[in-house]
């Protein structure tokens, strides 16, 4: 808690004050100067159906669980935190939802947003609102390049091509020998860009490997047996695959039906979404997997890490999955913005001082060390490895784990994404 | 043929649209932006009802025409330049009425199950499309829809806010007023005669002379029209179109607003949208399982309020008519 | 089935396929957690996804009874409500997540059929759709009941005029079709998993393979079954782009001309 001396000291007198004046007492954390005492309302956008469901829910429960921690400690400066859920469903729909948060619930500023489609729709209406608005996810190039080029309100998440790109560099370190690589994903923006982007990367590092087919399937595909059979028969060295929801375990299950990997090496960039729906039964060894920015085994992981984990595993029976730490870090960012700007002006902070505050924070997040660069991109570090069965559960888990950071595998500000890969250093 | 609604009701309908113009300045802004679907839906609804009131035919894909018209405002402001309110109106009635040319040619010949089975189908067609070939699309991403010039203005030092809550407001209105005033001569007209024949009697119709597949054909055209049109109204506020618009549990939301008004009456889809609109955004802010409350409401309405809530209202104050006739 | 009997076309039949799919997985899971053999799994699975038809009765009785006398627009108004609430109902008994029996139909091991590896547990699902069939169609031809259902879909008026009672006819036929959509559900899950809104995703397919062999025949539904399958492996092995485009063209050419589809009774 950032509490300086002089904030603590005023906190008291102006506590005193109170108790001379004989005011009713309302017990409360902190009374501070400049500060209102209603709570601070923060809106929040989470998917509850569908197939980001249950990403939708990881990140909500990291939402609450950090209200739940900064109330039960007095809150933000000393304001109780109230969060106000709408369902994230389709973008039309969610627009409405954003407004009525901003416009008739007056919350100081909203967290969340998942899928592609809303977070585009989302970003001009953010605009027009002046109300800050820190995504969980769903950036794509088309957002970042095109319609949404600096924008003042909203901060969005890490580029969705990031794990692809990461997956590529390590490609190259773990699977030296590989000729051709065959691609499947989502036939959407998040998997197409995804197999462009590890294209890209990965012809960096080794020139000579040929892509012979990049297969999609439609997001709620439960039957991947003909896509199957096609990569075994292409016999490809390796299946470069970046599906990140209920897919992901059920391709995993037929592929192992078939044999898959027994010849072929693979490349989750992104199942580590649905990490413990991966059972050992059907996932082998030797695989690469990415956690997206959190991996909640992580070995050099903080005691925050750790307790989150913890009492997440407790809670719900399942193991968190990353977007509780994109969910985490937006709260947590801004309340640390908020504080930063208090701490100059010793008011609660307007919603663009707490937007200028926003830009270049850097806070510490579950999976360690995040920030908002000064363009409102999210930067973080990224978790990827050897799959390994060597561990008390009864799904997968990596080790070694690689930590690629979002300095070296997301494009600086401003730039091109292709040209950026193009203009690597090897 | 009544060129008004009589007694009562017209006074209702006055009192309606001076509350209609006074929302901007009375209410919330949030609740004036809500009344901007509202206008969409009553539009597409009034073209709905033609087909599911008057001649007896229920569409389960009439989001396809929803969708036309938003795409096409999504194409003319974002791709061609094209800013105009009033020629992306056009370029949507005029698409929606191509592809419901072709499309009702072949579902028109067909009745009840059937013909909900097919626009199901052409439904999911246009949605795969929309879905599948993202190079023109945009794919799941959509396209966005610039901002429109109304009558000429383009309006562009506006906030989008006081826009949308302002001149777009009023814009949206008259059109739903015109589209209600042309609907209403449509009905009242001989060939909204013939229609309630084809509906009532069809073999009868066919006996009296009319053709009855050639006049259910223009049904769908034009209630295909007022789907592009209220589609087109949908883009700009939202600001970005996607292909969920034509997915066919859009179209069944649709229905569903149409049955909860009450297709029997002219007025029913607008009081079906009005009460669809609201009790979901009140209901989905509430209530995490929104969706069991609705489906239960849905349910209800099937059972034992057919007429939806214009039915209700007229067995309340007339002391019980005919709900599942359709209108007289 | 329940098409050819009622003349309901059942929007709601991807979500009682779905509502066997979680009853399946958590059948499995208290089965396996109660000390069951895990190779017995198939066991609580195939009792799950009988046992969850029985809300086809509850479904039946309690609401769709009230319409058989409305338009049949009204009947598929009513299932798309029974979709929405159904819905919700599965979301809040097993929530979001998706769920699955894990890698146990693996556990039936593999075989090489024509140089695939195929798990021994697809044949199995494959061999009991194929029993199912026959039982169905044994069930149809050669009982009492069977000939009542094949009388009233051929003409109820005059099936009730010869004292067969409608309501019980009704109910049975209700709770058949959705025990078999449920029991679907759970033999497909162990290779699968079940996930939020798979019973509005597959209510497509689902139409798509009805049309095809023709509403309202087992038959049909059957060919239709495998014909929709077979184009939909070709097509991603050949050109994945066209894969439901390709699906929906033939919906739309089969209801242009032939309407009744490849075994169904009467058109319109």
């Amino acid at each position: 808690m950032q509490t300086t001396r002089r904030g603590f000291l005023k906190g008291v007198g102006a506590a005193g004050a109170v108790g001379i004046l004989g005011a009713p007492a309302v017990v409360r954390a902190q009374a501070r100067p400049g500060v209102p005492s209603d709570p601070v309302k923060i809106g929040v956008l989470a998917a509850r159906a569908g197939i980001t469901a249950p990403v939708g829910a990881a990140g909500l429960r990291g939402t609450e669980w950090w209200r739940d921690r900064v109330n039960a400690s007095g809150g933000i400066l000393g304001r109780r935190v109230e969060l106000l859920v709408e369902e994230e469903t389709n973008p039309k729909d969610t627009v409405e939802r954003y407004r009525k948060l901003v416009l008739q619930e007056k919350v100081d500023v909203v967290v969340g947003g998942i899928s592609t489609g809303v977070t585009l729709a989302l970003g001009p209406a953010v605009e027009e609102l002046d109300t800050p608005w820190l995504a969980w996810d769903g950036t794509t190039q088309k957002g970042v390049e095109e319609t949404l080029l600096r924008p003042k309100w909203a901060f969005r998440s890490v580029d969705n091509e990031v794990e692809a790109i990461v997956g590529a560099i390590l490609t190259a370190k773990y699977f030296k020998g590989i000729k051709t690589v065959i691609g499947l994903g989502n036939d959407y923006s998040y998997g197409h860009d995804c197999w462009q982007s590890y294209q890209a990367a990965l012809k960096r590092y080794m020139p000579d490997v040929q892509f012979v087919q990049g297969l999609f399937t439609k997001l709620g595909t439960t039957d991947f047996t003909s896509h199957v059979a096609t990569i075994q028969q292409s016999k490809a060295d390796l299946l470069m695959c970046s599906f990140w929801s209920g897919d992901a375990p059920i391709v995993m299950k037929q592929a192992a039906a078939a044999g898959l990997f027994k010849s072929m090496k693979g490349v989750f960039t992104t199942a580590g979404g649905v990490h413990d729906a991966l059972k050992k039964e059907f996932t082998p060894e030797g695989l690469l997997l990415g956690y997206n920015s959190m991996y909640f085994e992580d070995p050099k992981g903080s005691p925050l890490l750790k307790q989150f984990v913890r009492e997440y595993q407790a809670k719900h029976k399942e193991y968190p999955a990353y977007e509780s730490d994109h969910a985490y870090f937006c709260v947590e960012s801004y309340k640390a913005a908020v504080e930063k700007a208090y701490a100059q002006s010793r008011q609660w902070p307007s919603k663009e001082q707490v937007v200028k505050a926003l830009e270049g924070i850097e806070v510490e997040s579950l999976s360690g060390k995040r920030a908002w660069r000064e363009d409102h991109i999210m930067m973080c570090n990224f978790y990827q490895g050897i799959t390994t069965h060597k561990n008390p559960y009864d799904f997968a888990t990596i080790a070694p784990v690689e930590v690629v950071s979002t300095r070296q595998a997301m494009k600086p500000a401003g730039a091109k994404l292709f040209d950026w890969i193009a203009g690597w250093k090897i | 043929m009544s060129t008004l609604p009589g007694g009562a009701g017209r006074w209702v309908l006055a009192a309606a649209l001076v509350a209609a113009l006074l929302v901007p300045h009375v209410a919330p802004t949030y609740h004036v932006l809500l009344m901007l679907p509202f206008m969409a839906y009553g539009v597409i609804l009034l073209g709905l009802n033609l087909l599911f009131g008057y001649t007896g035919l229920v569409s389960f894909g009439h989001a396809l025409f929803v969708g036309l018209g938003a795409y096409a405002g999504a194409v003319l402001t974002g791709l061609l330049g094209v800013r105009h309110m009033e020629l992306i109106l056009l370029a949507a009635a005029a698409g929606a009425a191509l592809v419901a040319a072709a499309v009702g040619a072949l579902c028109v010949r067909y009745v009840k199950i059937y013909f909900g089975m097919l626009t199901l189908a052409f439904g999911m067609v246009f949605y795969t499309f929309l879905l599948k070939f993202y190079r023109f699309t945009g794919g799941d991403e959509g396209m966005p829809v610039l901002r429109p010039a109304l009558l000429g203005w383009p309006l562009s030092a506006m906030p989008k806010t006081d826009y949308l809550a302002g001149p777009y407001y009023y814009y949206s209105l008259a059109v739903l007023v015109l589209a209600g005033v042309l609907m209403w001569r449509i009905v009242h007209s001989p060939f909204g005669l013939c229609l309630r024949t084809i509906r009532d009697n069809p073999l009868k119709a066919e006996a009296l002379g009319i053709g009855v597949t050639r006049y259910r054909w223009w049904a769908f055209l034009i209630s295909a029209v007022y789907a592009g049109v209220g589609g087109a109204l949908l883009g700009p506020p939202t600001g970005n179109v996607d292909p969920t618009l034509a997915y066919w549990t859009h179209s069944g939301n649709i229905v569903f607003m149409t049955l909860l008004g009450g297709f029997a009456h002219f007025f029913g889809p607008l009081v079906g949208a009005f009460a669809f609109i609201y009790l979901q955004d009140w209901v989905m802010s509430v209530f995490p399982y929104w969706r069991l409350v609705f489906g239960a409401i849905l349910a209800a309405l099937v059972i034992a309020a057919p007429g939806g809530l214009m039915g209700l209202a007229t067995r309340w104050t007339r002391g019980g008519a005919r709900a599942e006739a359709g209108p007289r | 089935m329940v098409f050819g009997v009622q003349r309901i076309f059942n929007l709601a039949c991807g979500s009682f396929y779905a509502l066997g799919a979680y009853a399946g997985v958590s059948a499995v899971e208290w089965f396996l957690r109660a000390g069951g053999p895990p190779g017995l799994f198939v066991v609580p699975l195939i009792v799950a996804g009988v046992a969850a038809g029985a809300l086809g009765l509850v479904v039946e009785r309690g609401l769709l009874r009230f319409v058989y006398d409305r338009d049949e627009t009204f009947q598929l108004l009513l299932t798309f409500a029974l979709v929405l609430m159904l819905e919700d109902l599965v979301r809040m008994t097993w929530g979001t997540a998706p769920r699955s029996t894990g890698g146990l139909y693996l556990s039936y091991g593999q075989v090489r059929i024509l140089g695939a590896t195929v798990p021994v547990y697809n044949l199995l699902v494959i061999a009991a759709s194929v029993a199912i069939a026959l039982g169905i169609g044994w069930l149809l031809t050669r009982t009492a009941f069977g000939r009542i259902i094949r009388a009233t879909a051929d003409n109820r008026e005059m099936a009730e005029a010869l004292g067969v009672d409608m309501r019980t006819v009704y109910a049975k036929v209700f709770t058949l079709g959705t025990a078999l959509g449920t029991l679907g559900g759970a033999l497909v899950i162990p290779a699968t998993a079940a996930m939020s809104e798979m019973g509005i995703e597959l209510i497509v397919e689902a139409f798509a393979v009805v049309v095809i062999g023709g509403l309202g025949s087992m038959r049909g539904a059957f060919v239709g079954a495998l014909i929709v399958g077979v184009l939909r492996a070709l097509a991603i092995a050949v050109y994945q782009e066209l894969e439901m485009l390709l699906i929906y063209a033939i919906v739309i050419a089969v209801l242009v001309l032939r309407p009744r589809g490849l075994f169904g009774g009467s058109a319109a």
